[in-house]
């Protein structure tokens, strides 16, 4: 009776597990993930994630798409996606893999090849990674950008409008409140610009401020119009 | 208890041993020595010898098989290989073939 329980409940746990007093020496392969808490000696291939936890030891050539060390592993890891060496993780040996990650508290002892480091590819891998970042943070300003670019065409009638519609600031503050969103996006920009020139000025005063105006003249404007509508 | 599985896509050619319970869903090749039990599932493939306390086959393993305690074919396991081990139950249905031996001499 306790074995179909087990036999059935093993079969809800849909990965490998090699328990801690587990020492498998050999060759190994699969296309599942794989957790080690005990040992594992000789070579190891994986198509999935190898995750080695705090009591796990693997000595072994390893080939995995991602790996994970908290554990102790002394062999070579190839890794197709990444290798994350956690705080309690102690490695010895090569890392090849594009992506490597190696948290404070990790000891590591060996090379790093993260293949073909092209100025432009890590530039260009990293917005992709913060891509999906950047919705996550922005789904609440993200209706209010339909809205906004209707709201910045009237925003620019609306400033001759300020000093006769004064009374007003009661539906402008409904408006600006997704403006306000809509606006921070261009309002970053511009500081960027105008940061690296105030800096520029310094260095050469007269050559520099009269380009500087316009620029922060720009921006300035739309800041200072978002600062008379939250008032 | 800590329970190690070898999953139904994991191919291990080599030496297995330790102190716990291990369940085969995947294929093993070798040599395999517990000090517990050890459970063949359906999807699981041993070719190897196998040294244990008690093994469970309901899948299939060719090798010599010794075990302390108890062996036990499953309906619908395939076994090859010689069994020595003070019991032994062979479920109708399971397919075997080789030597029985319930005299263990190291008693």
């Amino acid at each position: 009776m306790a074995t179909p329980k087990e036999l059935s409940g093993s079969n809800d746990v849909n990965n490998t597990v090699v328990g801690p007093s587990i020492l498998i020496s050999g060759r190994l392969t699969g296309d599942e993930d794989l957790t080690v808490r005990g040992r594992v000696e000789g070579e190891l291939t994986l198509s999935r994630t190898l995750i080695v936890e705090p009591s796990g030891v693997v000595k072994a050539n390893v080939a995995v798409r991602n790996a994970i060390v908290s554990g102790v592993v002394v062999g070579n890891i190839n890794a197709t996606e990444s290798v994350e060496l956690t705080r309690e993780g102690r490695m010895v040996g090569d890392i090849h893999a594009p992506r490597v990650i190696i948290v404070d508290g990790a000891s590591f002892r060996g090379r790093v090849d993260m293949g073909d480091v092209e100025p432009g590819r890590l530039p260009s891998q990293r917005p992709v990674v913060a891509r999906p970042a950047a919705p996550v943070t922005r789904p609440s300003a993200a209706p209010a950008r339909p809205s906004a670019p209707p709201a910045r065409p009237s925003a620019p009638p609306a400033r001759p409008l300020i000093p006769v519609a004064t009374p007003r600031p009661a539906p402008a503050p409904t408006v600006t409140t997704p403006a306000r969103p809509a606006s921070k996006p261009l309002p970053p920009p511009p500081p960027p610009r105008a940061e690296p020139r105030p800096v520029a000025p310094p260095v050469e005063p007269a050559s520099a401020e009269p380009p500087t105006p316009f620029a922060l003249g720009a921006g300035a404007k739309k800041k200072v119009v978002v600062k008379k509508k939250t008032r | 208890m800590a329970n190690t599985v070898i999953g139904s896509s994991i191919v291990i050619d080599g030496e297995i041993s330790g102190d716990e319970d291990l369940v085969i869903q995947g294929t093993v090749k070798g040599k395999i020595s517990l000090k517990e039990s050890l459970y063949v599932e359906g999807s699981g493939v041993v070719e190897a010898d196998i040294e244990t306390q008690n093994v469970e086959i309901a899948g299939r393993v060719t090798g010599n098989i010794v075990a302390s305690d108890k062996v036990e074919l499953k309906t619908d396991c395939r076994v090859v290989g010689d069994i020595k081990a003070p019991r032994i139950l062979i479920a109708d249905g399971a397919s075997f073939k080789g030597n029985v031996d319930m005299d263990m001499k190291e008693r």
